[in-house]
């Protein structure tokens, strides 16, 4: 089922186009790796399906919905930087979720939060940066969402804890749904990937099934990544 | 889910604002207390102090309000927590009149706060008596009813401070189109939309000064409006103000549902 259809899609900052004419189709059920060099256009490509920022042209279709209130109630985002109230403590930020998403499931949140040894009365002010984005990836991972979009999920994060937060994202999104995860640690995320996405210079050069591409060129993606984009 | 956002909103205003309102009713008992001492050198100037200390506090409820208003705005819909708002199953309509409420709310309820304080700081059956013969003298000048006269007063201070507001939250907006995270366009436009609204309220009056000699002779002599003139600019005020909020407010919407650019 087509979970997600970009047509046409380009976005220009002032006169610079930093995606040009990107057309994809997500269906349910994968976990897509959207992978491309720093400032190859990933993040706004992620804004863009969550509404943060305004297509200059072309449009993109959640459900066959345009981005708007039906979208958002089936997107569950993690952007790349702290995004709470950092006047708030982690049960109100629990709290919150709640109030705004149906399919928000405030057992689980508690759960994970405990697995990773975080204070539920703890206020994010006191939190690390590392501790804080823990927190989000709980409560964006502890929705029953359609599409989870992960920016950069493993960015600020130490090695150890990768792996938690990767066996986290595999354990808790169902079936049906589907994961982008947008990183340039392609060696970490490798093992969970159904399909990737190269993107570069706004442009998607490769869509492709993760194994069939790595029967096809007989290696890891990391190193496909690495002499598709070498400098 | 106006009234979880509004929740939230009001939520993050209380936290904020709550330490200027007890200040404020701190300093406003401090000062009654000390005018009830035998007055000394000494307890004359603590007085004067905490007279002074209330007033600041009560300035500083009318100015926080605004400005906490305007930054909370910008914070919650341009800054890190946009990321959050944006992605709310809200309208953006929702996400204006949440903030817009908020600051109302606020307005009216700094305002409460610095009538208690002034109460319980200079209240005496006198005074208030003085304070009453006073406003009655003004009303009797003027043929008005003297509660209609304190509420429609009151009335064109409150729309002149929510036209300055919903100038601030227009300013945002057309400031972070023209250019993300500079605030200088954001004051500019700001600055601009309010002159703007202003100037629309005195043309409009003006206008209406062409139909009636008594409000034309605002614009070209220097007398005192006669009893009905007062009466009719009163109202005019409240329409106009009432006309120009509702028109900013759509301008808003309108170029906020256009949709956002968060770096």
């Amino acid at each position: 089922m087509r979970l997600v259809e970009i047509k046409n899609l380009s976005k220009s900052f002032n006169k610079k186009e930093v995606l040009k004419n990107v057309n994809i189709t997500i269906t349910s059920g994968k976990i897509i790796g959207l992978l491309g060099k720093n400032g190859a256009g990933k993040t706004t490509l992620i804004k863009l399906i969550n509404d943060l920022l305004t297509p200059t042209r072309g449009e993109i279709l959640v459900k066959g919905n345009k981005i708007g209130v039906e979208s958002k109630k089936i997107i569950s985002y993690l952007p790349e930087r702290t995004y709470l109230n950092k006047q708030m403590k982690v049960s109100e930020t629990i709290d919150y979720f709640k109030d705004f998403y149906d399919d928000f499931d405030s057992e689980k949140a508690i759960k994970l939060l405990k697995d990773l040894d975080l204070d539920i009365n703890q206020k994010l002010s006191k939190m690390s940066k590392g501790m804080q984005e823990k927190v989000q990836l709980v409560l964006v991972m502890s929705r029953n969402a359609n599409l989870y979009i992960l920016d950069e999920p493993l960015g600020g994060v130490d090695p150890a804890t990768r792996d938690y937060i990767l066996d986290t994202i595999l354990s808790n999104f169902n079936e049906n749904a589907s994961i982008i995860i947008s990183t340039h640690l392609i060696s970490d995320i490798e093992r969970i990937l159904d399909e990737v996405i190269f993107i570069d210079k706004g442009e998607i050069v490769l869509q492709s099934d993760a194994d069939k591409l790595r029967n096809k060129e007989k290696t890891s993606l990391d190193e496909i990544f690495r002499r598709m984009f070498k400098c | 889910m106006l009234n979880k956002l509004l929740k939230y909103d009001l939520k993050y205003m209380i936290k904020n604002m709550s330490v200027f309102y007890i200040l404020a009713i701190f300093f406003s008992i401090t000062t009654r207390l000390l005018f009830s001492l035998n007055q000394s050198v000494i307890i004359n100037i603590i007085s004067q102090i905490s007279v002074g200390c209330m007033f600041a506090m009560v300035v500083n409820i009318l100015i926080n309000t605004m400005m906490r208003s305007w930054v909370r705005f910008r914070d919650s819909i341009y800054k890190d927590e946009a990321y959050l708002t944006h992605t709310l199953p809200v309208t953006k309509n929702d996400i204006y009149n949440s903030k817009f409420i908020q600051t109302l709310i606020f307005f009216i309820l700094g305002f409460i706060v610095i009538i208690f304080c002034l109460f319980i700081a200079y209240y005496t059956r006198e005074r208030w008596l003085l304070l009453k013969k006073f406003i009655n003298s003004i009303t009797t000048g003027l043929n008005f009813n003297t509660t209609l006269f304190v509420v429609s007063v009151i009335g064109v201070i409150f729309l002149e401070i929510f036209n300055a507001i919903q100038c601030g939250f227009l300013g945002t907006i057309l400031g972070h189109k023209r250019n993300n995270n500079k605030i200088g366009f954001s004051v500019l436009f700001g600055v601009i939309s309010y002159l703007l609204s202003q100037s629309i309220v005195l043309l409009l009056v003006f206008i209406v000064g062409l139909f009636d000699s008594s409000i034309m002779d605002l614009f070209k002599n220097n007398i005192l409006l006669d009893t009905n003139s007062f009466k009719l600019l009163i109202i005019l005020a409240i329409v106009l103000y009432l006309i120009v909020i509702a028109l900013m407010s759509v301008i808003c919407k309108k170029e906020f549902n256009k949709g956002v650019n968060i770096e």
